[in-house]
């Protein structure tokens, strides 16, 4: 068994070619694993993503010492090496945002329309992912030095792949606050210890026992040497003289109610992504989500498909392979019927039917 | 059934590399509708994998009255739902000491990891272990097990141990 994470489990070798070809727009854990379950059934695969890479999150989000890269690296390669599927990095397939608004986009070089895409295939799967940051909303935000959960841990990580334009955020030897107690906030924090912070505080509005990452990894943290403040409310961030950088933020302590002020060099905000999908109003996702669709994972588009984060929300790497892999089969499904003009025999309910208790969740 | 050829094969966690991502049990369910691997939330908020060790001396093979979990050539466990069937005791699920067995609503009223057996009988490994992002699973050689673990491991599964077995 080799040491990489096989999205191609289904088999061993592909099999043969069934003439169809599908897209897949976006190379990150759910996108991946629809390709290695269509490879597998004969597909021909192109897949596109914005960045260098293929891997998204895991490669680009998530710090290198709780994924290796190179396992993600090893799974891709069985992917196009043994099941024929075409990787187009750095393409940015046309969005609901104008580029250079989320993260990564300044990776893209080449820009691709959807409709082209659903032109040229007999199916699209749209697995794009959530990259927007969620906002605090509180004054200040905008200034310098305040950084979303991902605008701080993607250059880390894009920096090996050396563009001029990702540059690291420079936090060696200066106080680091991060916002947040979820796996981001955590990974941003061991992040800028690593870097050479030389205070990491870590704020949250409720106590450690809520923190969505649990409290083990809070500890963890404490033991690293982070600082912990629990029950604090973020009101401000204040600015520097100049009225430019972040000087510190300002919070309410919900312990004692009163005011209090965090000098600050960097301020992390790791509070949560948003989906960014393109064309959201265009591909009916509201109604995807909610399961209001004849056939499942498919849009209001005829072929197109969605799944992952951008359908869901934020999740975790495990719900974004599940729906992957479920949109994959439900496509093969729409194909196979449609080929035959079964379409309308197609059980919905069947088909959504999961584990006991998550049956009604769009997954 | 065929005695298993030497110690035979196992599923191996290791703890110390796992994020919780769920991929394991999302995989799982996958394939088999409902999972046989699950996650847990340990009192302090760490996310962990629940699996089968296919034990080389299995209670849960000697508390079975009808003979329904029976090892196969490769050393799993796995169970004949027609031997279960019917079966309402759940003796399984109280002798398990890794809280492998989970208790279904309807039909054979328990399920459990059987290596993907079905794979194996056409040259595939565990679909788990195959998707694992962190590889923190493994499809090894129970002979090769005391290779796989480290200080870091040890430590991580007796944190999870602590957690399926209480202290009282």
């Amino acid at each position: 068994m080799s040491n990489a994470m096989n999205f191609a489990f289904m088999r061993e070798e592909p099999a043969p070619p069934n003439g169809r070809r599908v897209a897949i727009i976006g190379a990150g854990p759910s996108g991946l694993a629809a390709a290695g379950y269509l490879g597998c059934l004969g597909y021909q695969v192109e897949v596109y993503d914005k960045l260098p890479k293929p891997g998204g999150l895991m490669l680009f989000g998530i710090p290198g010492h709780r994924i290796p890269a190179d396992r993600i690296q090893r799974g891709v390669f069985i992917l196009s090496r043994k099941f024929g599927v075409n990787f187009h990095n750095k393409t940015k397939i046309c969005c609901s945002a104008p580029l250079h608004e989320e993260e990564g986009d300044h990776f893209s070089c080449d820009i691709r329309g959807l409709g082209e895409l659903v032109e040229d295939h007999d199916a699209v799967i749209i697995c794009s992912g959530a990259w927007k940051s969620r906002k605090l909303g509180i004054p200040g935000e905008h200034l310098k030095g305040v950084y979303s959960g991902l605008e701080f841990l993607f250059p880390i990580r894009a920096v090996k792949y050396a563009t001029s334009n990702v540059s690291v955020p420079p936090v060696e030897g200066r106080t680091v606050v991060v916002i947040g107690a979820g796996h981001s906030a955590m990974d941003v924090a061991h992040s800028a210890k690593a870097l050479g912070a030389r205070r990491v505080v870590m704020v949250y509005r409720r106590t450690k026992k809520d923190a969505p990452a649990g409290s083990y990894e809070v500890d963890r943290l404490i033991d690293a040497g982070c600082e912990w403040l629990e029950r604090r409310t973020p009101v401000r961030v204040v600015a520097d003289e100049a009225g430019e950088h972040a000087a510190a933020l300002e919070m309410t302590d919900a312990n004692t109610g009163e005011t209090e002020a965090l000098p600050a060099d960097v301020i992390v905000t790791a509070i949560g992504e948003i989906p960014t999908p393109p064309f959201q109003k265009e591909l009916g996702l509201e109604n995807v989500r909610k399961g209001e669709v004849r056939w499942l994972h498919m849009t209001s588009i005829e072929n197109v498909f969605v799944a992952g984060d951008v359908l869901t929300g934020p999740s975790k790497i495990g719900k974004a392979v599940y729906s992957g892999l479920r949109a994959a089969r439900s496509l093969t499904n729409w194909l196979d019927l449609k080929a035959q003009h079964r379409e309308n025999e197609y059980n919905y309910d069947a088909d959504v039917i999961t584990r006991p208790g998550a049956s009604n969740e769009p997954r | 059934m065929s005695e298993c050829q030497g110690r035979g094969k196992t599923l191996h966690i290791d703890y110390s590399k796992c994020i919780g991502c769920e991929t394991c049990e999302a995989v799982c369910g996958f394939l088999y509708d409902t999972p046989r691997i699950a996650m847990a939330r340990t009192n302090d908020g760490q996310m962990i994998p629940i699996y089968c060790q296919h034990c080389e001396q299995a209670h849960c093979m000697k508390v079975c009255n009808r003979g329904a979990l029976m090892r196969d050539r490769d050393g799993a466990v796995v169970l004949q739902p027609m031997l279960c069937r019917g079966c309402e005791t759940r003796n399984c699920v109280i002798a398990c000491p890794y809280a492998a067995f989970f208790a279904t609503d309807r039909g054979v009223a328990v399920r459990k990891c059987d290596l993907c057996v079905g794979r194996r009988a056409v040259g595939l490994g565990p679909a788990c272990a195959e998707m694992c992002p962190c590889g923190a699973i493994r499809f090894a050689d129970r002979d090769e097990l005391d290779e796989l673990e480290t200080e870091a491991s040890r430590e991580a599964r007796d944190r999870v141990l602590a957690h399926i077995r209480p202290k009282k």
